[in-house]
């Protein structure tokens, strides 16, 4: 079981979501589009250790941060996990302590044996880091939905039903699906946490107020979040 | 079966960074001593833990020397100083909010004037959310200042305003909202300098701990190889002893089989019809065949517990050939194979375990026999080279080569192995316990020689052994094909 970061004498929570998939799935692509429609008051800096040819290293990070109305601090840590396949053991390190996962696939139907491998590998390495799949909450996103070869929505409706994981498609490239990913996530993650911590009764942590938090600094703008978390200047904008 | 997975040690992502993490402290200290000779403010760097990371001073040493040596003086410089290091870095405790006169100035700045008129800026260090510790600039003189507070000159009745006045102006003196300007320049620095310091202390400690990992990974694994490694070990230990008792216990009724049956056929208990002697003979036939079956087991079971010894002797070769063929013979007749023996006009005498090396050529010879159909001709030749390549001295080589059913090339290596067949299904055309050629294989290889075999399916096979003249390795001793490692000493 994920231990829950929540450190009542500092007033803090950190929430951790790792981006795991096959290598060259697109995952450093969505922290880099999540990134450019962040706030910076509210995120550091995307940190990527990249080898010469631009495949992740070690890890990508990209912290989000917000206070709530109680004063408790909450981070949300997002990272990456190299792709790589000889990187194993940076993946397993990645992924202690995740609260969330979003499993990034490749969309093509010849990426499938990868996408099984990795989700394999996933579940290995999540049993091996002591965390169990009915706690630690996981996220598909079917990225590259642009590219030929592409499995159809009615192939993707087929593969939800195989799990009770939630599928979102997605061009990360261009930005589409990105943020729905996110939020999927994200509402998984506190969904699991609040299961274990009871963050609305302990802390006065409500899901809508943990999504707002950390909507309300991301512009939105064209995605299916729009409306829900109206990018700020046209929520200004209104009288 | 496997272990659970040993609790990890928790990574260094999980863990919250100080400042001493992602900074190189000297280097850090340097860089900030350039920076406070060139703008003339002295900078103190905080930790969260009030660890001091950088304090470099200019200009301000006479003064607040002067100011110190007052008790007084003292008591409230001391005062102050926990008051900018420790204190709340907000506008409370006799701290404000600076006056920047439109100027760009970092965020969470406050101003902190002292008792002696000089004046701080302190600013918050901020990372991703947290604060991470405080810069403190200064003490500078403030261009408003005009004249000592009374907090200062009420120190001492001794208090000598115009000396001080002397050594104030040694500090720089500079509006608020300038050193606030050159505040938010450092501030852009010392956040530079924390995400490069940030990213390589995470990643070398993120490669330390995927070596570390990985290393335990691969402990774990060769664990769990040697326990099933020791495992077969054991396994084939006992499978050689069990063979070897069974065997023997199978050989002693055996002997008596046929030893009786022989005597029967040879009507030592009485006259018997022709039809009860071939009845008796086919007894003891089957029970020959049974006890080299019985033998073969019996010697491989001996080679795999490394309990056979060659001894070695002088013999001549071509005798040895040659006496291995006519014992094959009957057979070959009997299936209308022909056998062919070549062999040199002269040729020297060699040394080895003549015994062992018959059993090796009448096993391949009867093999050949076996796998050959009627009509079909097997030839053994043997020559001499001072040099054979593969051995580099001087040895035999004797070729069997026969017209049979030829092997398959990925056999080549299997057929070696102890009870190997070719073919295993239970329909196959020819019998045998798959024994003969890893019998062959231990005892050219116990004379330091070699086996090799060649074939095409459906045209035949050809076995070459090349065993050196004179065996060179120091003790005729087969080892055994699974080694048992040495026992614990301690």
């Amino acid at each position: 079981m994920p231990s829950v970061q929540l450190n009542h004498a500092q007033r803090e929570l950190t929430v951790k979501i790792v981006y795991y998939g096959p290598g060259l799935s697109g995952k450093t692509t969505n922290l880099q589009m999540i990134h450019q429609r962040t706030q910076p008051e509210v995120r550091g800096r995307l940190l990527t250790v990249e080898t010469h040819d631009d495949r992740t290293l070690f890890f990508d990070l990209l912290p989000v941060f917000f206070s709530t109305q109680n004063g408790f601090k909450v981070k949300v840590k997002l990272f990456t996990v190299p792709g790589q396949v000889i990187h194993n053991a940076t993946r397993r390190i990645v992924l202690q302590g995740a609260d969330a996962v979003a499993f990034i696939a490749d969309s093509r139907r010849s990426a499938s044996p990868e996408n099984n491998n990795y989700w394999k590998n996933l579940l290995e390495n999540m049993r091996e880091n002591g965390l169990e799949a009915t706690h630690v909450p996981v996220v598909i996103q079917y990225n590259k939905r642009d590219l030929p070869d592409t499995r159809t929505d009615a192939e993707i409706e087929e593969t939800k039903k195989r799990g009770k994981e939630p599928v979102i498609g997605a061009i990360a490239i261009r930005g589409e699906g990105v943020l729905e990913t996110l939020h999927a996530v994200l509402q998984s993650a506190y969904r699991s946490i609040d299961s274990r911590a009871h963050l609305a009764k302990n802390i006065g942590l409500t899901e809508k107020e943990f999504l707002t938090q950390v909507f309300a600094n991301i512009d939105t703008k064209g995605t299916a979040l729009e409306k829900d978390f109206p990018p700020k200047k046209a929520a200004e904008a209104r009288p | 079966m496997s272990n659970p997975p040993a609790p990890a040690r928790d990574s260094v992502l999980q863990r919250r960074l100080s400042l001493s993490d992602m900074l190189d402290v000297p280097a850090f200290a340097e860089v900030v001593k350039g920076f406070v000779e060139l703008y003339r403010i002295g900078i103190k760097v905080f930790d969260d833990k009030g660890t001091k990371l950088a304090d470099i001073k200019i200009g301000n040493g006479d003064f607040c020397g002067y100011v110190f040596s007052f008790p007084d003086g003292r008591s409230s410089c001391t005062g102050w100083v926990g008051r900018v290091k420790d204190g709340p870095i907000a506008p409370v405790h006799g701290a404000r909010l600076p006056v920047l006169d439109d100027e760009p100035a970092p965020k969470g700045l406050v101003a902190a004037p002292c008792f002696t008129g000089l004046r701080y800026l302190i600013l918050p260090i901020m990372w991703e959310g947290d604060t991470l510790g405080r810069i403190i600039f200064g003490p500078f003189l403030p261009d408003d200042m005009r004249g000592f507070p009374s907090s200062l000159t009420e120190i001492s009745k001794n208090f000598d305003i115009s000396k001080a006045q002397i050594l104030v102006e040694k500090i720089r003196r500079a509006p608020e909202s300038t050193v606030a300007k050159v505040m938010l320049h450092f501030a852009q620095l010392f956040d530079t300098l924390l995400s490069a310091g940030q990213k390589m202390f995470l990643t070398s400690q993120m490669h330390i701990e995927a070596t570390l990992e990985t290393n335990r990974d691969l402990e774990e694994r060769n664990q769990r190889l040697e326990g099933m490694n020791t495992r077969l070990k054991e396994l084939d230990r006992l499978k050689s002893a069990f063979l070897a008792t069974v065997s023997h216990e199978l050989r002693t009724p055996l002997t008596s089989i046929i030893g009786y049956s022989e005597m029967l056929a040879e009507g030592l208990a009485g006259p018997m019809n022709q039809e009860q002697v071939d009845y008796v003979r086919t007894i003891m036939e089957k029970g020959e065949t049974l006890l080299k079956l019985i033998s073969s087991i019996l010697d491989i079971s001996q080679i795999e517990a490394g309990k056979v010894r060659l001894s070695f002797e002088a013999y001549d070769v071509k005798d040895l050939l040659q006496s291995s063929a006519s014992s094959v013979r009957p057979q070959a007749q009997k299936k209308g194979v022909d056998i062919e023996v070549k062999l040199p006009a002269h040729i020297e005498r060699a040394v080895g375990d003549k015994e062992r090396l018959r059993q090796v050529l009448v096993n391949l010879l009867a093999n050949a026999v076996k796998f050959t159909p009627k009509g079909g001709k097997i030839t053994a030749s043997l020559s001499f080279s001072d040099k054979q390549p593969e051995l580099k001295s001087a040895g035999y080589r004797i070729v069997i080569e026969d017209s049979g059913v030829g092997i398959p090339p990925d056999q080549f290596d299997k057929i070696f192995q102890s009870f190997y067949q070719v073919d295993s299904s239970s329909t196959r055309e020819f019998g045998g316990a798959g024994l003969g050629l890893a019998i062959v294989k231990s005892f050219v290889e116990g004379h330091g020689g070699q086996v090799q075999v060649s074939s095409t399916v459906g045209q035949g096979s050809r076995f070459t052994i090349v065993l050196p003249q004179q065996p060179t390795g120091p003790v005729a001793h087969i080892a055994p094909p699974v080694q048992t490692p040495p026992e614990d000493r301690f």
